[in-house]
């Protein structure tokens, strides 16, 4: 796990730096259905391939950005702080 | 001993030929390959097991000790074990101990005798082991021809490099922008061309430095390696690989043999025939390795037989099948594919900036043999793995068995899983699996390549022995008290204060314990998490985060915050005040403040809420003043009117205290009025030492962990953590009322109103002992004679004069009264549930 990840404030540091948040879920509104609830809060996509998600750089700026990392190969294609 | 010596090449100077008993048989093992590629020469040296000595520099004074046999290498009783290898077919110890009793016996007895090497006592020094990290544009893996060729290429083009080599230089290069690494083998290739490298001595204070390498590109030059040829008894000593004898006349000036037979399937290599003849080794002959039989000896290799003549002879050169070291191409992802006119699998296609370079590349190479060996020469002497003692019967007998896939193979007979990780063996079993399964080579394919390879010591894994330790503002004040310390986390925090008038902890404890209910005490808490958080809208993000509501909390008044999952699980506690319109202070629990700063701001990335957080756990410290006498106590050092009337409970004002600017808390965790008081952490002493002496004439006394345990445990104060835990919603711990579920959209309010609806199955409950009898933390809760629950605290209570405690029980048996055993010293002890809080139930004594 010691991939390169680019803090959109830091620059490119070992993934070590960072800790993950998991993947960029939409949250459902407070009067969703039952399902909606129990998918987003129970399940994942777990993606085989690009996968869009959150990382906080734990020891360095203290941020939170996003990443699309294909999770075969582990190259993060971009970083970008969410707006 | 001579300049340049290795251990193994001075020793065998000496006159030594047997360096190693096998790892299952204790057959006799001698010189193989002289380069670090097999397990002939392990020694341990200055205490250190499984030295490759042919590779470690000789040093006068070291003491080098055989392993593995006993008394000693010419003669090891365990040898012994050849005459029952009927018993120990392949994977016999899954044939032979299906009875448990009897592999209870034996794994007593297989422990002793088995391994390499052993532990070093512990009354051996310890070494030093370092770290270090590295940053290069070109990394280089070996120092021969290719490698040495592509780092001063690199390093004339400007490039930052470093050159990675296992072999001790003379010269080394002078260019500021070329670090060699002498001494030193790459044994992982990992993500992001980072490179695992351990460097032997890099100095006299150090044993080892593992140096992590990022480069931006690595060139791969290391090399390709001779391995053994296959017939009956091909593991005796003397008999040795070509490269090998080569490297003992060469650099070591040593004659190898008198009398030696040359194994090689072409005209011969010239320069092997010129040093064997520089050596005045006599050529007896020069066979094939079709006509090759067996070879014979007793513990050293006598006579080859062969096809055409038995030859005595005192040295076997075999010129064996040289193969590409592509382990850490393997590792980074590089395919390989089986080339037919080298015999030997190659790298074709390379990962992004990993390349190769020299003979690791294979084109270079020609097959020694034919591969593999043909089905007669299938036997139990004839050995394929030196490190396991695997021969070819094992791995004929491992596919007849089943195992037809090459990774079960090795999985199942145990090849390529020594020492040597695969180099000296890892072709022969391709091919035997490949002819015995009816397959080529290529479909039968290669195992997967795994660092670390060779091996690392734990040592170098562990590096430097540091612990970080984090104090907090107050260390030494406690230090000079006669603090007993404990750890929490990194943390150092006083357990209980050393007293005079205390022969033992439980007195201390309990004079702590009265101070605090009687006259007035203080603890350094200074460990709590504390954040700011400012901003118009840092209340609406409170009210969204926590369960309870706090944009309506009015500036000067504190409340109690628990903060949620979106399960509805509690992930930490603390107190929230409001110290203006856009601004408030945050407490989390010690070990949970990394997670909690980090939740808030997840909350906030990408909402544009006008709200900041900001870490202040280090730039504070945090003292909680409580008992009867704490305000009298801090009136003195303050101007703060600190009546109740002014300050009432749950309320928190900024003053000054002993000079030294603060915020006030009025809560109380110890059930006391009291107050949190947090200041700059550099006053931490100062305002330590001002509150201790106002204290004095009150009978003040500082408090440790234990005792504020106690206090807290008998107002049924939950802890986060020690009585909850990663399942427990606010419903099950009795704290209900902290939901908001009004609020329209909060972090967990879908679950939690689930929750709020569904009967909890356990309830976190008090507990009353019926006798003296004091539980652990932990201990099982019976009910009808059934497990059903368990202690989460419990302590002596002097107010109820009896054990007390927390509990987790079904809900049928939460309710007030009802009977439980608890279990103590193994055995069920009658307790009773009460939902009341133990010590001043109505709070009066928090709001004096």
């Amino acid at each position: 796990m010691s991939f390169l990840l680019t803090c959109p404030e830091c620059g490119a540091r070992s993934a070590y730096e960072f800790r993950f948040g998991g993947e960029v879920k939409a949250r459902p509104q407070p009067d969703a259905s039952e399902d909606a609830w129990y998918r987003y809060i129970y399940t994942k996509v777990n993606e085989a391939g690009e996968q869009k998600e959150w990382w906080f750089h734990r020891s360095g700026c203290h941020q939170w950005f996003q990443a699309l990392r294909d999770t075969r190969t582990n190259t993060v294609l971009s970083t970008w702080r969410p707006e | 001993m001579r300049e340049g010596d290795t251990v193994a090449s001075a020793l065998y100077r000496a006159g030594q030929r047997i360096f190693t008993r096998s790892f299952k048989y204790h057959r006799p093992r001698g010189l193989l390959c002289c380069s670090g590629n097999c397990p002939n020469c392990l020694m341990n040296v200055d205490g250190i097991p499984n030295v490759r000595t042919c590779i470690t520099p000789a040093r006068a004074g070291m003491a080098v000790r055989h392993q593995n046999a006993k008394p000693s290498l010419d003669f090891d009783y365990l040898s012994v074990a050849q005459k029952f290898d009927f018993m120990m077919p392949v994977g016999w110890y899954y044939k032979r101990f299906t009875n448990p009793k009897m592999w209870h016996l034996a794994e007593q007895q297989i422990r002793k005798v088995a391994g390499l090497g052993d532990p070093p006592p512990p009354d051996v020094p310890q070494a030093v082991y370092e770290h270090s990290h590295m940053h290069a544009d070109v990394a280089v893996i070996g120092g021969g021809l290719a490698g040495m060729e592509a780092a001063r290429d690199a390093a004339a083009g400007g490039e930052r490099v470093v050159l990675v080599d296992d072999q001790v230089h003379a010269a080394h290069p002078s260019e500021a922008n070329f670090t060699l690494l002498e001494r030193s083998y790459c044994f992982g290739l990992y993500e992001g061309n980072l490179l695992g490298v351990v460097q032997k001595e890099p100095h006299a204070q150090a044993r080892e430095r593992l140096v992590h390498i990022r480069a931006k590109r690595v060139v791969i030059a290391t090399g390709a390696y001779e391995t053994p040829l296959t017939f009956k008894n091909n593991d005796l000593p003397g008999v040795m690989l070509s490269s090998a004898v080569s490297r003992l006349i060469r650099r070591h000036g040593i004659q190898p043999g008198k009398n030696a037979v040359v194994i090689a399937s072409e005209a011969g290599d010239p320069n092997l025939a010129g040093d064997l003849l520089s050596a005045g080794v006599n050529v007896v002959a020069t066979v094939s390795p079709s006509d090759v039989l067996e070879a014979a000896g007793g513990n050293h290799v006598r006579t080859l037989r062969t096809k055409r003549g038995n030859f005595a002879c005192d040295l076997v050169v075999m010129c064996g099948h040289r193969i590409p070291d592509t382990g850490l191409l393997s590792q980074a992802g590089a395919k390989l594919e089986w080339s037919v006119s080298a015999g030997a699998f190659i790298p074709v296609e390379f990962p992004p900036n990993v390349s190769a370079a020299g003979d690791v590349l294979g084109t270079e190479l020609k097959a020694a043999a034919a591969l593999p060996a043909p089905k007669e020469s299938t036997n139990k002497r004839t050995f394929v793995c030196m490190c396991n003692d695997v021969t070819t019967q094992d791995l004929c007998d491992g596919v007849a068995e089943g195992f037809d896939h090459i990774e079960l193979l090795k999985r199942y007979t145990t090849t390529t899983m020594g020492p040597c990780q695969g180099r000296m063996c890892q072709l022969q079993a391709i091919g035997i699996c490949a002819r015995e399964t009816g397959r080529t080579i290529p479909e039968t394919g290669v195992t997967t390549a795994r660092p670390p390879n060779p091996g690392v010591t734990l040592g170098a894994l562990g590096g430097a022995r540091h612990h970080p330790t984090r104090r907090t503002p107050m260390h030494y004040q406690h230090e000079k008290l006669g603090a007993i310390w404990m750890d929490l986390g990194d943390w150092k925090r006083p357990r209980f204060y050393a007293h005079p008038s205390a022969s033992n902890e439980r007195e201390c404890v309990r004079q702590e314990y009265q101070a605090v209910r009687q006259k007035a005490g203080m603890i350094d808490v200074s460990t709590l998490g504390k954040l700011s958080l400012k901003g118009r809208d840092a209340g609406k993000l409170l009210d969204k985060v926590y369960t309870n509501r706090f944009s309506d909390l009015k500036p000067g008044r504190v409340r109690y915050a628990v903060l949620c999952d979106e399960a509805g699980i509690i992930l930490d506690d603390g107190t929230i005040s409001r110290q203006s319109e856009d601004e408030f202070f945050i407490t989390t629990t010690t070990g949970n403040l990394d997670f909690v700063e980090q939740w808030l701001e997840w909350w906030m990335a990408g909402a544009g809420l006008d709200a900041h957080v900001a870490n202040l756990t280090s730039a504070m410290g945090a003292v909680n003043l409580a008992g009867p006498h704490a305000r009298d106590v801090l009136s003195k050092l303050t101007g703060c009117d600190l009546s109740t009337a002014a300050f009432p409970y749950m309320a928190c004002r900024n003053a000054d205290v002993a000079g030294i600017p603060a915020i006030l808390l009025r809560i109380g965790f110890v059930g006391e009025t009291g107050w949190e008081i947090h200041f700059p952490a550099e006053s931490g002493e100062d305002l330590w030492s001002a509150v201790m002496e106002a204290g004095k004439p009150f009978g003040i006394r500082p408090f440790g962990m234990e005792a504020q345990r106690l206090l807290r445990l008998e107002k049924g104060h939950v802890i986060i953590g020690v009585d909850t835990d990663a399942l427990t919603n606010p419903y099950d711990a009795g704290m209900g009322w902290v939901v908001k579920h009004e609020k329209e959209d909060f972090i967990g309010k879908f679950s939690l109103g689930k929750l709020a609806d569904a009967s909890a199955q356990q309830n976190l409950v008090g507990f009353l002992m019926n006798s003296d009898a004091l539980p652990e933390d932990g201990a099982a809760i019976l009910v009808n004679g059934a497990l059903a629950g368990r202690v989460t605290s419990a302590r002596y209570s002097p107010a109820k004069q009896k054990p007390i405690g927390l509990c987790w029980v079904p809900a049928s048996a939460a309710s007030e009264g009802a009977a439980i055993e608890v279990r103590v010293n193994g055995s069920p002890v009658a307790a009773t549930v009460t939902r009341q809080v133990f010590y001043d139930p109505e709070g009066s004594r928090l709001r004096m």
